[in-house]
């Protein structure tokens, strides 16, 4: 198979990982609760990702909270910082696990910025909407169905002129891009794990500048006598046995990155997905493309989108068809009733992939159109 | 040899700090703490030896590891809270 959906979850693991996660199982116990070797060897398991992760992304171990996927570190920054009927703007490529919580919560949105690769446009908009006055703002780093990377440099720093708090959803660009919480000042940037990370699925991670409010409450092998959540961190958020096996493979995904950089990772897919985007282009297929683009490319084929996915599938080929959970960023970018497909590259990016991959489209559309 | 016990709140800033005294070539290890010594319930100590203790304290606080309070183990078993 060739797998474009690295958008969705990482699927062709490095090796180290899927050892790590045997090898947690065989010998960690629980974290932070006992002192025999079994439970300390779980603890230490635990400590070697946070601390691999606060190096990765500019923070204190401390500071690292495992979460079980992007969405659960998102919820617990909207339901610390949102409160009903606050004003909070948000980019107009935003996810479901953004905007789902805000609705609950019961925020009112702003959506500011809904020209894709247009930094001009996403920086003007957001200005307009903190210099009026909100509660808090959230966007993501780069979004999921068209790759198009915001200016988070500068959208932070609009929030801190403004005195804004912020959240940075990094689901699409921890581990492709540098994401750094100290110099970014956000207050939380919340990621998941098996995604650009590498790591297994049920693994995320949230970073926290400010004090959270926890959203899961329940032992922690800490301040036990008493009744409330202990006020620091990790522990507010990290009630109940953690998912040491999946800890243990996110850390093989992180030394992995750190092994072979970053830079390098994230320009090996980009190159495979532009040069995907201008064989589409060629065969007269409409692709979104621009120039703050990541390793993630959308496309309308010429018949429904899942159909065409359909059709790839058949062909060995991987990808992801609709609405990606993204309602928000297809109305941005007028496909919200076609839909698109979307591809995505992965660490293991290579030109045969691509060229497979054309090669499929190409046979599709001369079987079916021509 | 006497030695000393630095408590932590919990797991994870007394390996914070173990990594830390590690880092400067201090000998230590993470441990529970007694229960008599953690008035919240649970909680980690880092056992370091006696003369190491003012220079781990300073790297700790430089740090910026929390760690409660720092007991004294002396040869013959008995053990005091040291004033940090």
């Amino acid at each position: 198979m060739i797998y474009l959906d690295n958008g969705a979850t990482s699927f062709y693991k490095p090796v180290g990982v899927s050892d790590a996660v045997r090898r947690a199982m065989f010998t960690c116990a629980n974290p932070g609760r006992g002192g025999y070797p079994e439970a300390m060897a779980a603890a230490n398991t635990v400590f070697r990702c946070r601390q691999r992760a606060s190096e990765m992304f500019d923070c204190q171990p401390e500071q690292v909270i495992f979460t079980a996927n992007c969405t659960h570190g998102l919820n617990i920054a909207i339901n610390t910082l949102v409160k009903p009927g606050n004003k909070v703007v948000i980019s107009g490529f935003e996810h479901n696990a953004v905007t789902r919580p805000l609705h609950f919560f019961g925020a009112s949105v702003i959506v500011a910025g809904r020209k894709l690769f247009d930094w001009d446009n996403t920086l003007g908009e957001f200005e307009k909407a903190l210099k009026s006055g909100v509660s808090a703002a959230i966007f993501t780093h780069c979004s999921n169905v068209f790759g198009y990377i915001l200016p988070i440099e500068e959208l932070a720093a609009l929030c801190r002129q403004y005195e804004v708090p912020f959240i940075i959803d990094a689901a699409q660009s921890a581990g492709v891009l540098p994401v750094k919480l100290k110099s970014l000042g956000a207050d939380f940037i919340a990621m998941p794990g098996h995604k650009g990370l590498l790591g297994p699925q049920g693994t995320g991670l949230l970073l926290c500048e400010k004090l959270p409010k926890p959203l899961l409450f329940g032992g922690t092998g800490s301040n036990s006598v008493s009744q409330e959540m202990p006020d620091f961190l990790p522990d507010r958020l990290e009630a109940g046995t953690l998912n040491v096996p999946g800890i243990a493979g996110l850390e093989a995904g992180l030394s992995y990155i750190a092994g072979r950089g970053i830079e390098r990772i994230s320009s090996a897919e980009h190159k495979q997905a532009m040069y995907c985007a201008a064989g589409l282009e060629k065969m007269g297929i409409r692709v979104f493309k621009g120039e703050h683009q990541s390793a993630t490319v959308s496309f309308v084929p010429q018949t429904d989108c899942e159909e065409f996915a359909e059709l790839l599938s058949q062909k060995g080929i991987a990808v992801r068809a609709g609405l990606h959970c993204a309602p928000l960023a297809h109305e941005s970018a007028g496909t919200l009733q076609s839909g698109t497909v979307r591809l995505s590259f992965g660490h293991d990016a290579a030109i045969w992939q691509s060229e497979r991959f054309l090669a499929a489209i190409s046979s599709i559309i001369h079987k079916k159109f021509l | 040899m006497r030695f000393c016990l630095i408590t932590f709140r919990s797991v994870t800033p007394a390996q914070r700090g173990e990594s830390v005294l590690h880092r400067a070539g201090i000998e230590c290890n993470v441990q529970r703490t007694p229960r008599w010594m953690e008035e919240q319930g649970c909680g980690y100590s880092l056992w370091v030896r006696h003369a190491d203790v003012p220079f781990s304290m300073e790297l700790l606080r430089e740090k910026e590891v929390p760690f409660r309070k720092v007991y004294l183990r002396r040869e013959n078993g008995n053990v005091e809270e040291l004033t940090v």
